[in-house]
Formats: C-alpha cells, sequence, structure tokens
C-alpha cells in the first residue's frame, strides 16, 4: 500500500486493524488555562469535529484527522437520570452537552440542579472528566 | 406490475416464556400463519427471519421444526427493525418474481438476559459512557417537555391509550387498563420516564406469508397488499441533533408516502414504535398525523384512538403488547393484516382499508436510530 492510492490531501494508514478498544494510555482530557478540554480530533479538508478521536472523519471518509481540543464550556441540550443499568451502579445522570465548533458530547452529569439548555463547565480529576453546571464549577 | 400481499398471519401471545427455544416460539406462530391461509410448509419456497439475539441460524433452527428444508433461508439483524427487514426481503423476493410464497419471521427472547434494559452493543462509545435505550428516550421526553411546556401526565396519557387498548388484545403481554396517577406513580427508570411509560421485557413470535398477486388470486385470498416497503439507516453525526425531529423516521415516512401515493390523511390504522411513551408523540409528528408542535393536542383530543382521525396501535402497542424486538415488525404487520381483513375481533378497528407500520432499531452513537421501517398497507378483498 502506497500513498499514491489516495487522493491528494490524504494519507495512509496500513490497512490493517485500527485499535480503537486498546486501553488508553493517557486521559481523554487535559487540563488547559484553568479548564478542562476534551482531546478529539477533526478533519482538515471537512472540519468535521470527533470525540473520542477516531482515524476517519465520519462525513467524508477522509483520513485527515488532526487532534483538536473542545471545551471548556458548554450547553446541556438534554438529560436524563437512569435508575436501571446492569453495567454501573445507579442513579447516574447523563445529557448530552453541545460544546463550541460544533461537537455534540454524551456526559456524566454531576451536581445539579438540571435544566435544558443550561450553560455547563467540563471538569475533570486525574482518571475522568465530567460536566457541572457553569454556576456551581 | 402488481405488489405482493401479506395473505397468512399468525403470533403468540407475547410474555415471559422462559422455558421456549427461539423454535418453541416461533414454531406455533408460522404454523398459525399457514393454517390461516390454508398452506403447508412444502408450499413455502422463501424465509425470512428477523432476530435481534438469537444466535446463528436462528431461521434455520425454526424452519426444520416443520419439515421447511431444502430452500433460501435469510437472517436478518437490525435491531427492532429486524422483523420488519426481513419483511421487506420476503417482499422484495416476491416482487422480483424469483419465488410466489415466502414466510417471513420476526422472533426474540428477552427473557434471557433475566430482566433489565436491553443490551447494547459495548463497542458503541455512548454505551460505554452509560447509554442504555430508556436515558435516549429520557433525553428526548425531557426535551419534550422542556419545548412544548408540557408536564410528565401527557406521557402517562400514551401509556394510558396503550393500556386501553392492549386490554383488549388476547396476544398483549399486559391486558389490564391503568390510570395515569398509577403510570406517574410507578418506579422511575430513566427520568422522567416510569416503568409504565417503558414497554416491557418479554418474549414473542410472529409470521406472515407474503404472496405474488398473481398467487394470491389463484388461491382465491383477501390479503393486506404492501403498497410501500421503506427501510432507512441513520445518518450519523457528531453534532447536534434535534431529538424532537427524527429525521431517519422523517426521510422513511415521506419515502413511503411518495411510493404508495397517499398521504396521512388517507390512513385508517397504524402501529407505530411506541417502545417508550414519548415516542408515541414524536411519531405523530413525524409521520406528519399533525403538524409540529401538535402531538400532545392529538392524543388529547381522542384523535388518534377508536372514533378519532386514526387509530394508533390497536394492538396496545409496544407499551402494552409487549416488545420482544426482532418479533415486533412482523407482529406490527400481523395486526394490520388482522384489521385490513376483518380479523382483529373486539379491538377491529371497523372498516379499515389503509395501513401503515413503523418500527426503528437501535441505539447507536450520532444517530437517530440505525435502522427505520416503514410498510404501507391496502386491503385486498
Amino acid at each position: 500500500m502506497t500513498d499514491q492510492m489516495y487522493p491528494d490531501g490524504e494519507r495512509s494508514f496500513a490497512a490493517n486493524a485500527i485499535q480503537d478498544l486498546a486501553p488508553a494510555d493517557k486521559p481523554a482530557h487535559i487540563f488547559r488555562q484553568g479548564g478542562v478540554f476534551l482531546v478529539g480530533a477533526r478533519s482538515t479538508s471537512s472540519g468535521v469535529p470527533v470525540f473520542p478521536p477516531r482515524r476517519t472523519c465520519p462525513e467524508t471518509g477522509a483520513t485527515d484527522m488532526e487532534t483538536a481540543l473542545f471545551g471548556p464550556g458548554g450547553t446541556l441540550y438534554a438529560f436524563s437520570t437512569v435508575h436501571v443499568s446492569a453495567r454501573q451502579d445507579t442513579p447516574y445522570t447523563i445529557g448530552y452537552v453541545d460544546l463550541p465548533e460544533g461537537l455534540r458530547v454524551l456526559a456524566q452529569l454531576r451536581g445539579g440542579p438540571w435544566a435544558c439548555d443550561q450553560p455547563v463547565l467540563l471538569r475533570g480529576d486525574d482518571m475522568s472528566w465530567w460536566v457541572e453546571p457553569e454556576a456551581a464549577a | 406490475m402488481t405488489a405482493p400481499a401479506i395473505i397468512g398471519a399468525g403470533m403468540i401471545p407475547m410474555g415471559r416464556h422462559k422455558q421456549s427455544s427461539y423454535g418453541g416460539l416461533a414454531v406455533p406462530a408460522l404454523r398459525a400463519a399457514l393454517r390461516s391461509c390454508d398452506l403447508t410448509p412444502r408450499d413455502i419456497q422463501l424465509v425470512t427471519c428477523g432476530h435481534a439475539f438469537g444466535g446463528m441460524l436462528t431461521g434455520q433452527r425454526i424452519a426444520k421444526e416443520v419439515g421447511i428444508g431444502g430452500v433460501p433461508i435469510l437472517n436478518v439483524d437490525n435491531a427492532c427493525s429486524g422483523g420488519a427487514s426481513a419483511l421487506q426481503l420476503a417482499v422484495r423476493e416476491v416482487e422480483s418474481g424469483r419465488v410466489d410464497l415466502a414466510l417471513a419471521i420476526g422472533v426474540d427472547k428477552l427473557t434471557q438476559f433475566g430482566g433489565g434494559t436491553l443490551p447494547l452493543v459495548e463497542e458503541d462509545p455512548e454505551v460505554r459512557a452509560g447509554m442504555v435505550m430508556p436515558a435516549l428516550y429520557g433525553m428526548r421526553a425531557g426535551r419534550y417537555l422542556h419545548e412544548r411546556g408540557e408536564g410528565p401526565e401527557v406521557l402517562a396519557d400514551v401509556s394510558r391509550k396503550a393500556r386501553r387498548h392492549g386490554a383488549a388484545n388476547p396476544f398483549a403481554q399486559y391486558r389490564s387498563e391503568v390510570t395515569r396517577d398509577e403510570v406517574l406513580a410507578a418506579r422511575p427508570i430513566a427520568d422522567p420516564l416510569t416503568l409504565l411509560m417503558c414497554c416491557p421485557t418479554g418474549d414473542g413470535a410472529a409470521a406472515v406469508i407474503v404472496a405474488s398477486d398473481a398467487k394470491r388470486r389463484q388461491l382465491g385470498l383477501p390479503g393486506a397488499r404492501v403498497t410501500a416497503s421503506v427501510l432507512h439507516s441513520g445518518k450519523a453525526t457528531t453534532g447536534f441533533r434535534h431529538m424532537l425531529k427524527p429525521e431517519i423516521t422523517m426521510n422513511s415516512a415521506r419515502d413511503a408516502y411518495e411510493a404508495a401515493g397517499i398521504g396521512p390523511a388517507d390512513l385508517d390504522v397504524i402501529e407505530l414504535h411506541d417502545a417508550f411513551s414519548i415516542a408515541e408523540l414524536i411519531y405523530y409528528e413525524a409521520l406528519h398525523l399533525c403538524p409540529e408542535g401538535d402531538s400532545a393536542g392529538l392524543l388529547r383530543g381522542g384523535r388518534t384512538t377508536y372514533g378519532g382521525d386514526v387509530v394508533v396501535n390497536p394492538s396496545g402497542g409496544l407499551l402494552s403488547k409487549g416488545h420482544p424486538v426482532g418479533a415486533s415488525g412482523i407482529a406490527q404487520a400481523v395486526e394490520i393484516f388482522w384489521h385490513l381483513t376483518g380479523r382483529a375481533g373486539a379491538r377491529q378497528v371497523d372498516g379499515a382499508r389503509r395501513a401503515m407500520t413503523h418500527v426503528t432499531g437501535g441505539g447507536i452513537a450520532g444517530m437517530d436510530h440505525g435502522a427505520c421501517t416503514i410498510h404501507l398497507y391496502e386491503a385486498m378483498t
């Protein structure tokens, strides 16, 4: 497989399995300028943002993904407190958060109270990230 | 060329059938379907089988029990749309002229998981972040109440209608009525949804016989002609998605109405995907039964029950009849066949001539759903 097989501006990656289930060697977020940012990616050609990062653009299939940071604030679009789960302790609250630059992420919500369309901030520790109301954070 | 028709149908009562295998669930359903049109297993030229959790060769495990063999058997997984996708495959094969008579089965056994929410695929990043199906619909419900200025009573009233309809259906898993207060006071599942706003866990099977028009006329049988059979996958986005405007259902409905040359006002009966009570309200608007913003009024005005504009979910829907996921698309078609051929008993929608079934499938990051299947039908007498 050679680069000549790809359109201009695209990079090849070996025609081998993408190891997207490999244990993460670093957290999905970083601390910058006092805020928490998610480490995602964006396609150079289409501008489509993704989180978690991936190797191909989900709109165009392009392989020109570059690391991009998203945060530290966003807007809570919708949320629900879950009382039944086989995977984790209940209750827990999750919600869709719209971040700047057109990215929506499913986030764990801590604190509250919650309302649709309220401003929220990303928060995190060494291990994980979550979302809190902007006023409380 | 004239579209194929369903000429026979059968199902078993949905419920908790822990002692039954997939064959044990589906064989009585397919035997009832064959009996209803006086055919035998030897008449079947092709089998399609929709399921989500049956494992390898589910269709073959069922068909071999009744002496169907040698013919093509195709297994279809499309999550909750598996049964309806199997119906589409059977319709397409008959329409192509390759076969005259096909059997479409839908079957699933959810009690094998011991209860709780539907097991989703752990590879999905949102599932790893805590997504379960009730939470997806809970978020839709919360957004609906927020945007429309409604209280949870409207969610309870969907369940109340479903249970009232289901009380007249001997095939329904829940056969008792509930009050608004009982629905609101039930234990919380995913706020604002309570247990009685969610479809139950259960097992079931359903089967239909699809015939070419020539074969149907040769047999001299009434039927439900399939005037549209539409399957869409969702379009993923990593950005904003309007949770009250599911593009997958809206686009499927547009294509189905266009294919059949009819509009929503022409429909007498609909079986739609009310896995959670909020879904019915959202789908009223997505299927254009009412203008955007009018779904609560449509329900409250009694316009989607007997005596209204169109009877939605006369079976009791997934909320009352039950939702063994891969079975539901075929079970909806069975219910419609019974109404269009005057065999629905106490819950018959009088004079039903045109009908729709609608079922979506799957919880998958970035999409409304992974699949949506819409079929339209016309009575052939």
